[in-house]
């Protein structure tokens, strides 16, 4: 692993290197409407690094709210497919570890049965530069879920705080070619980065519960967490790890069109409503149910890792006062019940 | 709030109501609350964090939440309009519910934090509210207020951008709609998007693409706007809950401008008084038609 | 759009109009031989009443630069009312478009009735005429499947 010095001025002349070279530079900055958002920026004071939380995770460079798959036109009686543009190179700059590490999390649902190529073409033209946490937020919980704000999966390039700027790790080969590429902004290696910040949770016992989950897919507790909750879906809209998607046809007319991927929520009655009328998950409290089964049970089994980084954004963003890390713990604190004597962690 | 959680305990004890929709305080701030017990009824709370608009939990569309049985709800002004609408479109019977009206001197716009109210942090409803004691109610409690602080700034943006060019209220929307990502949450958390089936879920024909593009996102705000028009309680629940920051308010603040210059109607919490939209007056002004 | 032989701009446009009133009118206007800009199409509906704003956005999505909306006069309605409730929706989608960004004169109500011909033809030129002062309409171009912005530029294959 290299390990190399990078300075502010050197972050600054990195990132306008980039931006010049026409790659896309993805980086928190302030929305027109003051908040931060993970943007793509065109000079490198438009990032905001060391502000607040991105209001949404960083989903959306690789994986956009929508993106088209292809179009459709049909002329002289033949009919002719055009595939969405392809990805330039992107690069991160100023990613959170969680949001870091949920891009990871999804690669293996997304190269599981079938290998999402819209996904990864994303995947491999971005170079992501992940800057450690140094102030967690309120609600967040990573350390809980076994990440840490110092994490570094999913990122490609690991800035840790160091006087005066960054100690830069490279973290994978592409990071590693990415420094070696861009060498001339990076120096020597300042010692030792100052103590890394922690938000001190103790871990969740993620094995016990999710043996509590498969035993109680029944249970009191989802009616009085689903109470509250408004179904508004905006959990899955800001989380790194919620990757569910629509595919919906726009025609224009009866010659051409578009065949489109959006976001989709399983919060909405519609996204499991049959044709029959029928809806498996009825109301609102199967589908918060289903939020916590999948992420805690179902992907777990199914690909040996939660589906969650801990970033606390659905705790902040749920205008009912739904709390992932409250569920959570109540689950937490049920299977301790069960087991006072064992180590559940 | 010793009077509301008496009155909350009495209504569960002699059977009148099986469920109190308050608020109560949580681990990150008020939030709602769901007291089904009389000896839970010192959970109630009301303070100025309590931002939320219950009413949104009467609606049809939640049968969770009905099937608790007869339920009391607590509400500010602005969300006794939200009452009254669905009141006034049949969606709920008045012998089936019971609404505690608080008397209210503004809430913040953000929940979590126990702070003083002031022009900064105060829901932008809020200042200048003409209906801080709900006058649909069955009880009242608490005293009034002060009134909320702050000044109508979003009176002022709104003529802002009545100020500026066609092409520049055009470039001022496509910045903001730029952010929206069609979670559907401003529609999920109205109190009054009580359509089974939304418009903008129908796929055929599909009158409303379902995209995050200028087009699907157009289609879907302004059609939110104009289904609203002449309803909206102006809560503020659809800005409150948007991931992305769009300054829902001013549309539907907007709307309500056109329909009160134009048909002389304002949001009330008078289920008795008919929506201006489905009605009309053989003398409406028409100068826009030629 | 389109531009005519002389790289002009020609706006499309679309009139969505009552069968009792407006489209009588423009049969009439026909009928009468009256010339007029041929930049307008027809969509004929029974009452100015269900004309729902969302047949003038998906005009507008479909790549229409303008659109006519008309009905019988207040009073002459076929079913007594339903222009009286339209004026009340026309009034708060026209103000909101507005609000929006969207240009007032891409958007023309007018009422016609059966034996106004000649009024129509004013409504059909005025229109085409202020729509063309405004060019083409093209907030909703980039993600058309015609416009290709989101597509790659080499031609498509075909299935």
């Amino acid at each position: 692993m290299t390990a190399r010095g990078l300075t502010r001025e050197g972050l600054a002349g990195l990132a306008a290197e980039l931006i010049g070279a026409g790659i896309r530079v993805v980086a928190p900055a302030r929305a027109a409407d003051g908040g931060v958002d993970y943007l793509e920026v065109t000079r490198f004071e438009e990032c905001a690094l060391g502000a607040e939380m991105p209001r949404r995770s960083l989903r959306s460079a690789f994986q956009p709210a929508t993106e088209p798959l292809f179009a459709w036109n049909r002329t002289g009686g033949r009919l002719f497919l055009t595939p969405a543009e392809a990805n330039g190179p992107q690069v991160v700059l100023g990613a959170r570890p969680c949001d870091a590490a949920g891009a990871a999390i999804l690669d293996k649902v997304m190269g599981w049965d079938y290998r999402d190529e819209f996904w990864f073409a994303r995947r491999e033209a971005t170079t992501v530069l992940t800057v450690e946490c140094a102030e967690p937020g309120p609600t967040c919980f990573c350390e809980a879920v076994g990440l840490a704000p110092d994490s570094d999966a999913g990122s490609d390039v690991l800035l840790r705080d160091a006087p005066g700027g960054y100690r830069a790790e490279a973290i994978t080969p592409k990071g590693e070619a990415f420094m070696e590429a861009h060498a001339r902004w990076f120096g020597e290696a300042p010692s030792a980065a100052s103590e890394p910040a922690r938000t001190r949770q103790a871990p969740l016992p993620l094995d016990a519960m999710r043996g509590w989950l498969a035993e109680h897919f029944e249970d009191d507790l989802w009616r009085d967490v689903a109470l509250r909750c408004l179904g508004c879906g905006a959990c899955t809209s800001i989380c790194p790890t919620c990757h569910c998607f629509d595919i919906v046809d726009e025609p224009e007319g009866a010659s051409a069109g578009t065949r489109r991927r959006n976001w989709d929520t399983c919060q909405a009655g519609i996204f499991t409503a049959h044709t029959s009328g029928h809806n498996p998950r009825a109301d609102q409290t199967a589908r918060c149910r289903q939020r916590v089964m999948h992420k805690f049970l179902v992907y777990p089994q199914r690909f040996g890792a939660v589906l969650c980084t801990g970033c606390g954004r659905c705790a902040r963003a749920c205008p009912a006062g739904v709390l992932l890390p409250e569920i959570l713990e109540t689950i937490a604190g049920r299977c301790r019940q069960a087991a006072p004597s064992g180590d559940l962690a | 709030m010793k009077e509301l959680r008496d009155l909350a305990r009495t209504l569960l004890t002699d059977g009148s109501v099986q469920v109190v929709i308050g608020w109560e305080d949580g681990p990150a701030g008020a939030r709602p609350a769901f007291v089904t017990k009389a000896e839970d009824a010192d959970r109630l709370i009301f303070d100025p964090r309590c931002v939320h608009n219950l009413a949104a939990y009467l609606s049809p569309r939640r049968p969770h939440v009905g099937r608790l049985g007869k339920a009391a709800v607590v509400v500010k002004g602005c969300d006794a309009r939200a009452v009254a609408a669905l009141l006034r479109e049949s969606q709920i019977q008045r012998e089936d519910v019971v609404i505690i009206g608080v008397r209210c001197g503004g809430v913040l716009a953000d929940p979590s934090r126990r702070v003083d109210l002031t022009a900064e942090n105060v829901s932008e409803r809020c200042s200048g509210c003409e209906a801080r004691e709900p006058g649909l109610a069955d009880h009242l409690v608490g005293e009034m207020p002060p009134p909320p602080p702050g000044e109508r700034s979003r009176e002022t943006r709104i003529e802002e951008l009545e100020a500026m060019s066609a092409a520049e209220r055009s470039a001022f929307w496509q910045a903001e709609f730029s952010r929206c990502v069609r979670c559907n949450a401003c529609r999920q958390v109205c109190p009054l998007c009580t359509c089974d089936r939304c418009v903008a879920d129908k796929t055929q024909p599909q009158w409303i693409e379902q995209s995050a593009h200028e087009r699907g996102i157009f289609a879907w705000q302004l059609t939110r706007a104009l289904h609203h028009a002449g309803r909206c309680a102006d809560c503020g629940e659809c800005a409150r809950v948007c991931p992305a920051g769009i300054p829902l308010g001013l549309l539907n603040r907007q709307a309500a401008r056109i329909v009160e210059r134009r048909f002389g109607y304002r949001a009330t919490d008078d289920p008795s008084i008919p929506a201006p939209i489905g009605a009309f007056r053989s003398d409406d002004g028409q100068e826009f038609i030629r | 759009m389109g531009n005519d032989k002389d790289g002009a701009f020609q706006p499309r446009m679309v009139a969505f109009v009552c069968n009792w009133c407006t489209y009588t009118g423009a049969d009439l206007a026909g009928t009468s031989r009256l010339t007029m800009e041929p930049n307008v199409r027809i969509v004929r509906l029974p009452c100015s009443g269900r004309i729902d704003p969302l047949f003038v956005l998906k005009a507008f999505e479909r790549g229409v630069d303008g659109v006519i909306v008309s009905g019988c006069h207040p009073g002459d309605c076929h079913y007594t009312s339903g222009n009286l409730h339209a004026r009340r929706r026309f009034a708060v989608f026209h103000d909101m478009l507005d609000f929006l960004g969207v240009e007032p004169d891409r958007l023309t109500f007018s009422w016609v009735s059966a034996s106004e011909g000649l009024k129509w033809r004013e409504i059909v030129d005025d229109a085409v005429e202020r729509v063309r002062a405004l060019g083409p309409f093209s907030r909703f171009d980039i993600h058309s499947a015609r416009g290709k912005a989101e597509f790659a530029s080499e031609p498509g294959r075909q299935a």
